[in-house]
């Protein structure tokens, strides 16, 4: 990835501190690198990007609180294999987003914990495991309060020898009434990969909308049928289902040239099919 | 052209085409009837190359050369051509892209270089134009949420966007209303010249009123019985396939 180009362009700004406040919510996404732990404090009712990214084997935690009303938007890339927890805490109104791309066979493990009534989170992630990497992608978000709203949708692709796995919870306290949640979770194996996914519900209010969904399934034969009937490759025709499969998720980065350079990477990656 | 001789295919053990003899030639337009079951599709699915079908015996001459041994996308690339009765949805990649890559692996193979994105638009506004397909359809995923005419209006697309030399069109006019239907089967004749030819698979004359065919072959449990000019799809329309069943069993 070549990110230092967009920190050149002025797209990015590194950003080392502990606190998000208006000085430095100035409407360019600030890029943390992630390695031990650290702890950041989003104060501003501007919207913020951050950009987080793990790019060494060290591991790392990071613990994004969110004030009253914050909204925060995170890209997170892995472009090494690494463990790293994202921790989030959200005070009342408070609008997380998150699109997460492994481009390695990382183990990102993320957690949500919505604390304040009407506080809403969004995460989309996806991961493309090849020859024997491991990927790992977990997502627990608990609903402590009444009335907040909560969505994930991650997508896995494993080929070759390598392996997959995602874990959701979605944990619904006894006084969180009105409580919505939907967890989706869409794999695809090729060749000996193998993905398992655990999703898990658990749910003490009785006033809740809750939802999830998983599947393991294999490329569409039939597409690629169609495909490889145009004069396409079979390995062409692959590549292009994956593509299509992931880019829902890519497509959601709100950083325009850093959701273009992530599909780039993506497509690089799906060529070693 | 394409030289179908004593064709034999199986489904799962079952026989289903039992002897096909064929000769299609550049310029011609061949048009194939039959009752349901008699093996049209699967006729047509052997040809492109799926891989659900066994061909048990007989050979295939394309353009001179053994077709049978060559896989799928190598047949697409010589020019053969299916537009599919159904056609098949590809969620998250948008025709455009699709066809991209379809256009220049064929130009790859054919030792000529890929189309610009400025030549590739250029194209595919020309040829969407051929069956009034919606410009904002190619920026959509492959036939997602089209509907049946759209499907196959960009079947007839796709067709013109490759210009292939054998263009088997598998009951292309099902489910079709009046108006797609002289839309997509106009397309199909303005696409046509003298050197290249049509194989259309139909249940129903109203196709063959605009696409007439040179030559109407009746399929029947697997094998041609009956040729003959388009006359015959008028009198098997009048007076259905049992005449010459009948006939056959005797």
């Amino acid at each position: 990835m070549e990110l230092q180009q967009l920190i050149a362009e002025g797209t990015l700004q590194p950003f080392k501190g502990d606190r998000i406040d208006d000085a430095e919510a100035v409407g360019v996404p600030l890029l943390v690198r992630a390695s031990g732990s650290a702890t950041i404090d989003v104060a501003t009712r501007q919207r913020v990007h951050l950009v987080v990214l793990h790019d060494t084997a060290a591991a790392s935690s990071i613990e994004l609180r969110l004030g009253e009303g914050c909204s925060v938007d995170v890209t997170d890339v892995y472009t090494a294999e690494c463990y790293a927890a994202m921790n989030v805490v959200q005070a009342e109104a408070s609008c997380y987003r998150m699109v997460a791309v492994l481009l390695a066979g990382a183990h990102a493990d993320y957690a949500t914990q919505l604390n304040g009534a009407h506080a809403e989170s969004d995460m989309y992630g996806v991961f493309v495991a090849v020859e024997r990497e491991h990927a790992m992608v977990s997502v627990n978000t608990r609903h402590n309060v009444a009335d907040c709203r909560s969505s994930s949708l991650v997508k896995g692709v494993a080929a070759g020898r390598a392996t997959g796995e995602f874990r959701g919870m979605v944990y619904v306290a006894q006084d969180a009434q009105r409580t919505d949640a939907a967890q989706l979770n869409r794999n695809v194996e090729l060749g000996a990969a193998h993905i398992t996914s655990m999703p898990q519900l658990e749910i003490y209010a009785d006033d809740v909308k809750c939802s999830h969904g998983t599947t393991v399934g294999r490329l569409d034969e039939e597409a690629i049928y169609y495909m490889q009937q145009r004069g396409i490759s079979r390995r062409e025709a692959e590549r292009l289902q994956i593509e299509g499969f992931v880019c829902d998720v890519v497509s959601r980065c709100e950083v325009e040239s850093l959701g273009t350079m992530l599909a780039e990477s993506l497509n690089e990656k799906l060529q070693k099919l | 052209m394409l030289e179908i001789k004593d064709l034999h295919a199986s489904v799962e053990g079952k026989e289903i085409l039992r002897g096909i003899n064929l000769s299609v030639k550049a310029g011609e337009v061949h048009a194939i009837m039959g009752p349901n079951g008699s093996g049209k599709s699967t006729l047509a699915s052997v040809l492109a190359g799926n891989a659900k079908f066994t061909v048990t015996g007989g050979e295939v001459l394309f353009e001179g050369e053994n077709l049978l041994d060559k896989p799928i996308e190598e047949r697409a690339r010589k020019g053969l051509f299916l537009g599919f009765q159904y056609p098949v949805e590809i969620p998250g990649v948008t025709m455009a892209n699709f066809m991209k890559v379809a256009v220049n692996e064929r130009r790859k193979a054919q030792g000529e270089e890929p189309l610009s994105a400025a030549e590739f638009l250029k194209l595919m506004r020309e040829k969407s134009k051929i069956v009034e397909l919606d410009a904002k359809l190619t920026s959509r995923a492959v036939n997602e949420g089209f509907s049946g005419g759209e499907k196959k209006k960009n079947e007839i697309f796709q067709m013109a966007m490759l210009e292939p030399k054998l263009a088997i069109l598998d009951e292309t006019d099902s489910g079709l209303d009046i108006d797609a239907l002289r839309i997509v089967a106009t397309g199909v004749t303005r696409l046509h010249t003298e050197q290249n030819a049509t194989v259309v698979i139909t249940h129903y004359q109203r196709l063959l009123d605009y696409i007439v065919p040179d030559y109407v072959h009746v399929l029947y449990h697997g094998r041609i019985i009956y040729s003959g000019d388009k006359s015959l799809a008028l009198k098997l329309e009048k007076e259905g396939y049992d005449w010459l069943i009948n006939d056959y069993k005797e």
